[in-house]
């Protein structure tokens, strides 16, 4: 319990500095605007698209943007061609039946998690190495709680720069498309989604950060890791199950397109088998990155 | 009987070939006021880091508060440190900080608010409190630095350098503040300005070369039994020798030596055998004599810390 509570200590005055600081805000600036400036492109080009299927195809003019694409989303050529680019077709049932607004924009918050964790994140323990501070804490609490309480702290702030990605993507969609009233909880629903997948790339940024005492060197060694880890696969072609290690498959969640095949789905099985292995991946890759702080000098 | 608070045996910590701690042991009586001195580098930062668990011995062992080596889950709240060169998070604010500090080791939220505004006000800070860590003066860092260490009243407090960065109001002050707690907390201090230990301590340890070369308290460092010496106007360099040949003479067996001191003033040693005579019959043998040549200005008795550790440190050098 006494563990508990110094961790949730270290959690919140992690939280309080970032407000402080103006990080939290910078975070959530950035999840907004990257959001809004997809969920504004996105609409945009499926504007043109639907005028010029318009008037290619001779069709009655739609007022509002979004029904075209609706319509097109539902028809079954369309649908073919969403599944075989899936390429799984539980999570093509599922989410089938859903606007494709809210899939757009569940698939950039995907894409850019990684990146995004890694940049907000990534130096956050290196530069308390570097600048001693962590030596006020860490002669309080231990060391394996002092990164325990960084780590939740920051899957807090996160949370809320999702949740502020979700409205901003919600408030684009409610101004350019028609039926997007209706769409605000599913876009929460995608933002919750992208935390959990963010939490095991949080426990890869701040295990490397624990690394080093460079908070500049931790950033770039976090952007190489998620090259590394979610890019390389794809782009080389080999997946983990290769190397004939059924464990080493729960670094493919890591990858925003394997990661789909569970966090994609509706029902709640799937949904709690990818929390658990993502919490235990990204706790995985922390206690790495903290068992070498706890070996080392601070 | 009074207890330990803090002990290190034999404690080696290498950098590659070099030994920062080659054996370091000592023993810091409960309640006592323990001054490190040595020269750069003698391993007194280096002994307080490994105290507190920042670094990883090579080998040797310590136990603090008869609980075995540095371990926060026990020692929270317990130990404090003033660690050198390490920057408090600048986008805090004191009375935030503090109070997430009081709250990590283990106060409840009254208390550590109490403590917190206590710490601030004793040293100074009450109207900065609300400041960030980033807008205040250096010196007034150092003063949150050392305010944290107090939090709560831990058992053992490791200063490093504390005074330095300090104007001379705030190290008065502080000077007072660590005095009023002697015999209430055991605190180690590591300084070079040797005239701060001998106030502040009641136990010295000269450190040298990863090692404690001496350790002892103040009282017996600096009051060395058969040992006087005049600090004298007027006793120029020509009227010496007769001045010393006479004092031979009055006080057979003893041994006498100049020194100059600041302002043209010379002071002359006497040290003679304390068997022989107390201070006051030296006083009244010698006196006389020196009057009627020179000025007499100060008389000391016993030596001050900084020509205990002289003598130590550099036996050569003369005290």
């Amino acid at each position: 319990m006494r563990s508990l509570f110094r961790i949730s200590q270290v959690a919140i005055g992690e939280w309080a500095g970032a407000i402080r600081s103006r990080r939290a805000l910078v975070l959530l600036l950035l999840y907004l605007v990257a959001a809004v400036a997809c969920m504004y492109g996105t609409i945009s080009i499926f504007s043109r698209m639907e005028t010029e299927l318009v008037q290619l195809l001779q069709l009655p003019e739609s007022e509002t943007t979004g029904v075209v694409s609706k319509t097109l989303w539902k028809s079954k050529p369309f649908q073919n061609m969403t599944r075989a680019a899936i390429g799984n077709d539980l999570v093509f049932n599922d989410i089938k039946g859903r606007h494709p607004v809210e899939l757009v924009y569940a698939w950039f918050v995907f894409l850019c998690a990684p990146l995004l964790v890694v940049l907000v994140a990534g130096n956050r323990v290196a530069d308390d190495l570097r600048s001693g501070a962590v030596r006020y804490a860490i002669v309080r609490c231990t060391r394996t709680e002092w990164s325990l309480g960084k780590y939740f702290g920051q899957a807090l702030m996160l949370a809320c720069g999702l949740a502020a990605s979700a409205a901003g993507a919600w408030i684009v969609a409610l101004c350019r498309l028609a039926d997007a009233g209706p769409l605000l909880p599913a876009m929460f629903d995608w933002g919750a989604r992208a935390w959990l997948y963010s939490l095991a790339w949080l426990g890869v940024a701040l295990g490397i950060s624990h690394l080093t005492r460079t908070g500049s060197r931790a950033t770039a060694l976090g952007i190489f890791a998620v090259a590394a880890l979610s890019a390389l696969p794809n782009v080389l072609g080999w997946n983990a199950s290769w190397f004939d290690l059924p464990w080493l498959t729960n670094f493919d969640l890591l990858s925003p397109s394997s990661v789909k095949s569970l966090l994609w789905r509706q029902s709640l099985a799937p949904l709690a088998e990818a929390a658990f292995r993502l919490a235990t991946l990204g706790l995985l890759f922390l206690s790495v990155g903290s068992a070498a702080f706890c070996r080392r000098d601070a | 009987m009074i207890g330990v608070a803090l002990s290190t045996q034999g404690l080696v910590k290498r950098y590659g070939r070099r030994h920062a701690l080659d054996g370091f042991t000592l023993a810091v009586p409960q309640g006592a006021v323990m001054g490190l001195v040595g020269p750069n580098g003698a391993g007194k930062t280096t002994w307080m880091m490994s105290v507190a668990g920042y670094l990883r011995l090579t080998s040797g062992a310590v136990d603090i508060l008869g609980a075995g080596p540095f371990n926060a889950a026990v020692h929270s709240g317990r130990l404090s440190i003033l660690p050198q060169d390490s920057e408090l998070p600048l986008e805090a604010t004191p009375s935030d900080l503090l109070y997430r500090y009081a709250r990590l080791q283990g106060l409840s939220p009254e208390r550590a608010r109490s403590s917190v505004d206590a710490s601030l006000a004793e040293m100074n800070l009450a109207d900065r409190v609300h400041s960030s860590i980033r807008s205040l003066s250096h010196g007034m860092r150092k003063r949150v630095m050392l305010a944290q260490c107090f939090l709560g009243a831990p058992e053992v407090v490791l200063l490093d350098e504390p005074l330095n960065g300090l104007d001379p109001v705030e190290q008065d002050r502080m000077r007072r503040f660590i005095l009023a707690r002697r015999g209430r907390q055991t605190i180690v201090i590591s300084s070079h300005n040797l005239n701060d230990v001998e106030v502040l301590c009641t136990h010295v340890a000269f450190v040298d070369k990863g090692k404690v070369a001496r350790m002892a308290t103040v009282q017996a460092l600096t009051q060395e039994a058969g040992r006087v010496e005049y600090l004298l106007d007027n006793a120029a360099a020509d009227i010496r020798p007769a001045l010393t040949a006479a004092c031979e003479a009055a006080l057979p067996g003893a041994r006498f030596t100049w020194h100059e001191a600041a302002d043209a003033r010379a002071s002359l040693v006497c040290v003679y055998d304390e068997r022989a005579g107390t201070v006051a019959q030296v006083n009244k043998t010698l006196l006389p004599l020196l009057l009627a040549k020179a000025d007499v200005l100060s008389i000391a008795t016993g030596l001050s810390l900084e020509q205990a550790y002289l003598k130590t440190s550099v036996p050569e050098c003369p005290v």
